[in-house]
């Protein structure tokens, strides 16, 4: 197979159909000079995320935000942003300040941004996060006490809620350690909190559900969810042997 | 100005970590940049009956963006690139900035024609598709990827040993 520059460009940018993509991959594997092409322009790519996703986390300024709120009905005072579309029996730590809140989404749409992740451990339904996949299994089955330090996905610390349900934080291995808080509802377990750490994370493996390894927007959001002390390992298993039924 | 609805206006608010991505990735330090995005926010506010719940924001406010960095940087007559290194420089003493530097790859994006600097954006930064850049830019397919391909050229030649950055 021909591979010309603009194929290697396409394939790089997964603009490819299944079949030619594995046609490219094939003769990839003989052309070494392709595949270093290839290095190279995926290089690129990951240079410039990284020189423009440190964009993702800064608070997003106030005259933004007020702008897109002032435009709708008048807003009642003091209400920040809904996490959620539909806020049904909003939990008390929901109401999230402003900064904190575009830092939690910005670090979320960097996640739905990002093509990879799409098939990833989050599904979005009605515009609530839901675990799904490798993290939903983690959060349902796993127990900090027991877990492998190699697991792809870390739990840290299980709690109960002010609202009386589950939660609990985790950390994924992959995607350069993003870490989060979800809580057990009847779809599952919703994602209230996401934080990426940043290309300057520490390399993988290094967590240890330390909580102070967490992001701060996650520590922040588990201590004004949290009811009470997390969770032992005894409490942690009972709960997982209730299927994490708080209420 | 027609209200938006709570889901609309939720959905903006979850996409400006992003639409302040791509305006910086164009007009390069923040203040601009911001600005920029300020601008795409009131004309789409003012054109949000264009917009129903469930529609695709994300490529509209996009190209409304888009159009107002062209539309900015005519207005300056491009005496300098919206861009210029120059500027770049006093980021560095930007107190606002999260960087404590400008990396050489915001210089260098900094350095491409503005035909260049919005395709690789939207493709390789923004993650869209050719044909979603296409539309958003108003062009045929085929000039983003040529445009792409040269862009990625330009930026390969003054990044320079970014191959080995490769993991």
């Amino acid at each position: 197979m021909n591979l010309s520059e603009e194929t290697l460009m396409a394939y790089v940018d997964g603009e490819l159909d299944v079949q030619t993509r594995e046609q490219v991959e094939i003769a990839l594997a003989s052309d070494p000079e392709a595949a270093r092409r290839v290095a190279a322009q995926r290089a690129l790519r990951s240079t410039l995320r990284a020189g423009f996703d440190p964009v993702l986390d800064e608070p997003v300024p106030a005259r933004l935000l007020s702008l897109v709120r002032a435009s709708g009905a008048p807003a009642t005072s003091g209400k920040v942003l809904p996490f959620r579309a539909k806020p049904v029996a909003r939990t008390p730590w929901m109401q999230w300040g402003s900064l904190a809140a575009s830092f939690i989404l910005g670090a979320l749409v960097w996640h739905f941004a990002s093509r990879q992740y799409l098939a990833g451990p989050f599904t979005e339904q009605h515009g609530v996060i839901v675990a799904s996949g490798s993290l939903a299994r983690a959060l349902s089955e796993q127990l900090a006490s027991q877990q492998e330090p190699s697991a792809a996905v870390q739990i840290g610390v299980s709690f109960r809620a002010k609202g009386g349900g589950y939660c609990r934080t985790f950390r994924l291995q992959q995607s350069d350690g993003a870490a989060g808080l979800a809580c057990h509802e009847q779809a599952g377990w919703k994602v209230e909190v996401l934080a990426h750490p940043g290309p300057s994370a520490s390399p993988q493996g290094q967590y240890r559900q330390a909580a102070s390894a967490l992001p701060p927007t996650v520590l922040q959001a588990v201590d004004e969810a949290i009811a009470g002390d997390p969770l032992d390992a005894a409490a942690e298993a009972q709960a997982r042997a209730s299927r994490w039924q708080g209420k | 100005m027609p209200p938006l609805s709570e889901a609309l206006r939720d959905e903006l608010v979850e996409l400006l970590p992003r639409l302040r991505r791509f305006a910086r990735s164009l007009a390069g330090n923040m203040s601009d940049a911001d600005d920029l995005v300020q601008i795409a926010l009131e004309r789409a506010l003012a054109r949000s009956d264009q917009l129903r719940d469930g529609a695709p924001l994300a490529g509209w406010m996009f190209g409304i963006l888009r159009n107002a960095w062209i539309d900015e940087a005519r207005a300056r007559a491009r005496r300098n690139r919206v861009f210029a290194p120059e500027e770049l420089g006093e980021q560095v003493a930007d107190p606002n900035s999260a960087h404590a530097e400008v990396l050489p790859v915001q210089q260098a994006m900094g350095r491409l024609s503005d035909e260049q600097r919005e395709v690789v954006s939207l493709v390789l930064i923004e993650g869209l598709s050719y044909r979603e850049a296409a539309d958003i830019v108003g062009v045929p397919i085929g000039t983003v990827t040529s445009r792409l391909a040269r862009g990625r050229e330009a930026l390969q030649a003054m990044l320079g040993g970014v191959e080995q950055e490769s993991r």
